[in-house]
């Protein structure tokens, strides 16, 4: 489990603590990266724990940082709320290095947090938890009614579709309009 | 008629028009996840609420369509509660039910019932409507079809409109009941025979008799079983590669079915044939019927029939035990092939003096 600590998005964080290592250390000490979200939290995360995210993984592959860069340059994920991040580093703690088991409990029960969380963990590539994640949803509508659905999954009606449809096209073709008189105005 | 009016006209029943809206924290914008979540999302849904989430919008029926599901094993059944019956190969402990009753007043729109039988789960959904069941059912079977992409594998019919709809909707299927009296004229029974084709199983039931009637053409399924078979002619019989042929009321002639042992015997016609059995009328004695039909066939007597089996499978799901009867010889053709004749006189007719024959062709093989 990882502690945060309130910090800035500067090139130089706060010192976090540390995520609490396993009784049996490593003989080749463990890397450290920094992740923060939208409320510039950092959190710090082992290399073990980050392999769970496809993205992360990514770039620390092809960032090659010492330990002092990453720390100095923490990975900005702007569209993250700082709990949902959280939420994500918590989970690829508990789950550095274990085999994952086909059940997770502890993902969020109020459906708007398990909607951010699906998207960060869908941004981050993090497959297992995404897997998780997704049940948990399919979870939702155990037993309801279609009623039931449409309002848990905010099915609209095709009415409300064919609505929203036309006032797409209405934006698009104002907007369209406005582009064509603006070039037309840089042309003159 | 739009494409998506059935949908509408169940939704309608579900009454799901006008809901009332919950605080949007308590709700979940599934349409709003990016597709590739969103898919893995209804791929975890049970089959029945992938049925009705593709029932709320055309735009969740779209994305669900999108999905590549496991082929489903679809099975009809008609009578006094329509009943459509899901599952799947792959697990095969899991079957799925809608079923269908009159609304009662006060009565729910909808409910689930779910039963474990040791490793067996079965969901249902049971839908209490007003109005024309039949109608709706036949649209939430197209919808599932559709969705889901499967056929339809098996159904029994037990009302006439749904002859007209599975041929136009799906005129290939593996396995057809049809009920006592649905079919009422031979001009019916004509355009099903030509036009519905049926692949393993298919069962006329009872029809009224039709003297003028005669059909002549092979039906092509596997196995076939017909009530009041008076119309099915010798003809349609030698010409067809049926397996299992089980004949009531039929009007074959001693002559007639003379022929269809001699053919057998000499491998010519008939050559998928595993069993053979009809019930027949006759105003002969069962000697001069015996006779007739054995006349100038080469035929061994004797107990030569251990290791014949007692059952015959008459599809995957249906053995059926042979009836009791007199074995009165066997026919054996030139690739050792046996052929055990079984017979018994049933019942005498009174008015008429009738006799009530049974017959039958069990087709075995002695085991090395």
């Amino acid at each position: 489990m990882s502690s945060t600590e309130q910090g800035t998005s500067s090139a130089a964080p706060a010192e976090p603590t540390t995520a609490p290592e396993s009784a049996a250390a490593p003989e080749v000490p463990e890397s450290f990266y920094y992740v923060h979200g939208k409320d510039k939290v950092v959190h710090k995360v082992s290399a073990g724990a980050l392999q769970h995210s496809a993205l992360i993984h990514g770039m620390i592959s092809n960032l090659g940082y010492t330990e002092e860069q990453a720390k100095a340059n923490p990975f900005p994920f702007e569209n993250i709320d700082g709990d949902i991040l959280q939420m994500v580093v918590d989970w690829c703690n508990q789950h550095k290095g274990k085999p994952t088991p086909p059940e997770d409990t502890n993902l969020p029960k109020q459906k708007e947090k398990l909607f951010d969380l699906v998207l960060a963990v869908n941004y981050l590539e993090i497959k297992e938890l995404l897997t998780y994640c997704c049940k948990q949803v399919a979870m939702m509508v155990k037993g309801k009614s279609p009623e039931e659905i449409r309002e848990i999954w905010m099915i609209p009606t095709d009415a409300e579709d064919e609505a929203a449809e036309k006032e797409a096209k209405k934006r698009a073709g104002k907007e369209a309009a406005g582009e064509t008189a603006a070039a037309a105005g840089d042309a003159k | 008629m739009s494409v998506h009016e059935p949908e509408m006209s169940l939704l309608q029943n579900f009454g799901q028009l006008g809901i009332q809206r919950k605080s949007p924290k308590n709700r979940f914008p599934l349409l709003k996840l990016p597709k590739v979540v969103l898919l893995e999302c209804i791929e975890n849904l049970d089959v029945l609420e992938i049925i009705l989430l593709t029932l709320l919008s055309k735009r969740a029926k779209t994305i669900a369509k999108l999905i590549r599901w496991n082929p489903l094993d679809i099975r009809l059944t008609t009578d006094s509660r329509p009943q459509i019956e899901l599952g799947t190969p792959i697990n095969p402990c899991n079957r799925w039910f809608i079923k269908y009753d009159k609304k009662q007043e006060s009565s729910r729109n909808l409910y689930f019932l779910s039963r474990q039988l040791g490793p067996e789960v079965f969901r249902s959904l049971l839908l209490k409507l007003d109005g024309n069941v039949i109608e709706e059912f036949k649209k939430m079977v197209e919808h599932i079809c559709e969705v889901l992409r499967s056929p339809i594998s098996d159904i029994r019919i037990s009302d006439k409109s749904l002859i007209d709809w599975i041929i136009n909707f799906q005129p290939t299927i593996r396995y057809v009941s049809i009920d006592d009296k649905v079919i009422t004229t031979s001009e019916k029974l004509n355009h099903v025979l030509k036009n519905l084709k049926v692949t393993e199983y298919f069962r006329l039931g009872s029809i009224p008799s039709y003297t003028t009637f005669e059909y002549t053409k092979p039906i092509p399924s596997r196995s076939i079983i017909i009530n009041d078979a008076s119309w099915l002619s010798l003809l349609a019989i030698l010409d067809g590669n049926n397996s299992i042929i089980r004949l009531i009321g039929s009007k074959l002639t001693p002559t007639d079915i003379n022929t269809i042992l001699k053919e057998w015997q000499m491998g010519t016609k008939l050559q998928n044939l595993e069993y053979l059995e009809f019930t027949t009328a006759t105003l002969l004695d069962s000697d001069q019927w015996r006779r007739r039909v054995f006349n100038d066939l080469n035929r061994t007597e004797g107990d030569e029939n251990h290791g014949r089996p007692t059952t015959v499978k008459i599809h995957d799901e249906y053995t059926y035990t042979l009836p009791w009867a007199h074995l009165v010889g066997n026919l054996i053709r030139g690739d050792g092939t046996i052929g055990t004749i079984g017979m018994y006189e049933e019942w005498k007719h009174d008015k008429m003096n009738l006799r009530q024959l049974r017959f039958y062709l069990q087709v075995w093989s002695r085991q090395a």
